[in-house]
């Protein structure tokens, strides 16, 4: 752990119990992955795609790692409702801007957990006809993984323990750590 | 959804929640859709069975859910375990108390997830 990463986020950092993936290491892999991913899709122009809103840091980093010409987009869906007494279903809030039939499309994600948002968001996708459509997502959570979903290029995988920074939230805090931590008990206990 | 559209009556409020996130994500799932006989006596009689809580047609996986605390259930790890040798072919997953509670607060269902709170080293890793 680097002591300086905790105490820069002072009110932040007292949520966190210790660092578990450092700035340090998330900046290496990320430029591997963009390495790999420049080489694979050279001359293919690929279509980045995230889902907000976690994917941010990971798809900024990223992007500038990626050496080759390439666009990016974003999607959003609709969240669980955990108080509403409707049994609604997840739907697509906000779509892409451009087609993306014929094109070479790069799902980023931040996290995959149990893989259903995934799931659902790969088959929108898939019926648009894409030339390829292939996964990275940046940590890889397989303990409670319902879905198997192909992932492409991989940055971490994750412990089975409640973590977050780098995107990573709880009740939408802690996305702007530089870092990965492990959240404090007394925390989601509350 | 289930697989016919029917809503269900569940045995444990923790598997009401589940079908809920499920259906959230429009995922198909079988409730209970199948036992597995694990033991017999000498006349043939089945002794001791497993029953899935959930089954996953698309991905073809059982899962089990547990609220048990861990310590108290030996012998639902024995089934599972007498489950993973007499049919080998068969995806099981088990979800445990704590898992079941991660999965509820990720889903921002606090109140049902506090039915299962554990001790701090069950809850991080432990």
């Amino acid at each position: 752990m680097i002591g300086y990463e905790l105490e820069a986020y002072g009110e932040l950092a007292a949520g966190i119990e210790r660092v578990l993936i450092t700035q340090e290491q998330i900046e290496a892999k990320t430029r591997e992955l963009g390495e790999v991913i420049s080489r694979d899709y050279r001359g293919k122009n690929p279509l980045l795609v995230g889902v907000l809103k976690g994917v941010v840091p990971f798809m900024a980093d990223l992007l500038r790692a990626i050496t080759i010409p390439v666009e990016v987009d974003f999607i959003d869906i609709t969240r669980f409702q955990p108080s509403s007494a409707q049994h609604g279903a997840v739907r697509l809030e906000k779509d892409l801007n451009e087609p993306i039939e014929g094109r070479h499309v790069l799902f980023v994600e931040d996290v995959i957990d149990t893989g259903m948002t995934l799931n659902y968001l790969l088959a929108q996708l898939h019926v648009r006809e894409p030339a390829s459509l292939e996964v990275c997502t940046c940590f890889n959570k397989l303990t409670h993984r319902l879905v198997d979903i192909p992932v492409r290029y991989k940055g971490f995988d994750l412990p089975d323990m409640f973590v977050v920074g780098y995107g990573l939230d709880y009740r939408e805090q802690y996305r702007n750590l530089p870092f990965v931590g492990l959240l404090r008990v007394e925390v989601f206990q509350k | 959804m289930a697989e016919n559209g029917e809503r269900r009556e569940f045995a444990h409020p923790a598997e009401a929640q589940f079908a809920r996130i499920l259906d959230f994500y429009q995922m198909e799932w079988e409730y209970e859709p199948r036992t597995f006989p694990l033991e017999w006596d000498e006349e043939g009689n089945i002794v001791t069975a497993f029953t899935p809580d959930f089954y996953l047609p698309e991905q073809k996986l059982y899962i089990e859910l547990t609220t048990i605390r861990p310590g108290l259930g030996n012998v639902k790890n024995r089934k599972l375990r007498l489950l993973q040798k007499l049919y080998p072919e068969i995806n099981v997953k088990l979800f445990k108390r704590r898992d079941i509670r991660r999965l509820l607060v990720k889903y921002g269902l606090d109140e049902p997830a506090a039915r299962y709170r554990g001790t701090e080293a069950q809850e991080n890793g432990g």
